[in-house]
């Protein structure tokens, strides 16, 4: 087979997978996104656990223990408390991924979309994604970047709450021309 | 008709059957109405079938002649099928302006970007097998295009109702098998077009049935209810949300950036 005829089947290949992957059912829907998770859990998000995670990855904790107790009590808290941070760096990680997906609805629920927005914010998630991980390997690996972490909770904070409102001005919106269409009747429509 | 194989003209004869009952499943409570575009191309594929068969049985007409009509047939259902797969991605995306002027855009850059692949992959004898690489390049842009359109939909979690997304996905994969088997019979017989016309002919009316089956099962049920649009327009939302949660996204990554450079410090 010559190499352009490769490609062709290559391609053919990929459209087919592409197609697979594309028309199964995605876990979360638009409407799930802005009817529940997004309003049931904004009163908890896990940025609000920043002091404690700081207070668990204390170098003087460490230090206090290392005078006091034994070098396997102290290897034994490090461990345990590696854990938590890392527990707590997967839940923003979720925060980011949730925000980004609401930003998506207020985006398809737009009249109006900006391409070089959308791809901006593609960019910024791939981005996201890379450095998350890294940071995650780095914690595995026995660092604890803490002051950097505290502004990383900050600025999710900030972004939830002005989803917060943009979500809820979306939802009476949506709330008011449900109500304009349950007052229309339905005639020539089959229902399923 | 005497031309052809027995099995490629029960193959033929199953395809109208089947397209047949898709026309009738069409017809009850105005599903017609609904998807006119896509009804007229099933209707025209219909056609096609009943005049390929004049075209086939009527004497004097010489090979290069038939052959010539049978492509000239196959345009005409070939933009048919482009018009309807629009007209489907539109009622899907009839509530979601913005997305949908994203789509068309992703529509656009998509095709251009196939159709350079297709002139450069392109090779062999034009004058004998223009028709067969057009086929090709056609389904290739097709293929790509509507499954842009469909990546994007699901990125922005809109909802496809079943019914079109079967009809969708029945599309895909007759331009994806078409694809296939002209590539695989041009790469392994490595002869003229006419030297494997029964197998490609075969190949490609047995996946237009299985397509004929998903389609029909698709139409089975009601169609979905025309959507309204979710809420009135919020056009001054996204546009002063948008860049801001884009700065917002934009600090967060500079913060994790930060905190892998700089911060890090062994404990």
């Amino acid at each position: 087979m010559s190499f352009p005829l490769l490609i062709l089947f290559g391609f053919a290949v990929l459209l087919l997978i592409l197609l697979g992957w594309v028309l199964r059912t995605p876990r979360v829907s638009a409407k799930t996104y802005s009817d529940s998770v997004f309003m049931d859990q904004s009163d908890r998000r896990n940025v609000t656990y920043f002091p404690q995670v700081r207070q668990a990855l204390a170098v003087d904790d460490f230090a206090f223990l290392a005078s006091r107790g034994s070098r396997s009590l102290v290897c034994r808290v490090r461990k345990e408390r590696r854990r938590i941070a890392l527990a707590y760096l997967e839940s923003l990680r979720n925060d980011f991924l949730e925000l980004w997906g609401l930003a998506r609805v207020v985006a398809s629920l737009s009249p109006k979309v900006s391409i070089a927005q959308e791809f901006e914010r593609l960019r910024l998630g791939l981005t996201f994604a890379v450095r998350y991980e890294t940071i995650r390997i780095t914690f595995l690996l026995g660092f604890a970047p803490l002051p950097a972490l505290g502004s990383l909770s900050e600025v999710v904070g900030r972004l939830a709450i002005r989803l917060e409102t943009a979500m809820r001005d979306l939802g009476e919106r949506s709330a008011l021309a449900a109500n304009l269409a349950s007052s229309l009747d339905g005639r020539g429509l089959d229902t399923p | 008709m005497g031309r052809f194989p027995l099995y490629i003209l029960l193959l033929w004869a199953s395809s109208s059957v089947a397209q047949l009952v898709v026309l009738a499943l069409l017809v009850p409570k105005g599903k017609f109405r609904k998807l006119p575009f896509f009804a007229a191309y099933v209707a025209l594929d219909l056609c096609q079938a009943i005049f390929l068969v004049g075209v086939y049985s009527a004497p004097g007409l010489s090979d290069v002649t038939i052959k010539d009509l049978a492509w000239y047939s196959e345009c005409v259902t070939l933009v048919a099928q482009a018009l309807a797969t629009t007209e489907i991605l539109r009622v899907t995306l009839r509530p979601y302006q913005g997305i949908w002027g994203l789509v068309w855009r992703g529509l656009m850059f998509t095709s251009t970007l196939v159709l350079l692949l297709v002139a450069m992959a392109t090779r062999g004898d034009w004058e004998k097998e223009k028709w067969f690489e057009l086929n090709r390049g056609y389904h290739l842009i097709f293929a790509a295009a509507v499954i842009t359109c469909l990546l994007l939909i699901r990125y922005y979690s809109i909802h496809v109702p079943a019914a079109y997304k079967m009809i969708l996905a029945g599309f895909c994969f007759y331009s994806c098998t078409e694809i296939l088997i002209n590539t695989v019979l041009q790469a392994v017989l490595k002869k003229s077009f006419d030297a494997y016309q029964p197998i490609w002919q075969s190949s490609t009316m047995l996946s237009f049935i299985v397509v004929l089956f998903i389609w029909a099962a698709a139409l089975w049920q009601p169609l979905p209810v025309e959507a309204r649009p979710p809420a009135p327009p919020s056009d001054s939302i996204h546009q002063r949300l948008s860049p801001e949660i884009n700065e917002r996204l934009r600090e967060l990554n500079e913060n994790l950036l930060r905190l892998w450079k700089l911060e890090a410090r062994p404990q």
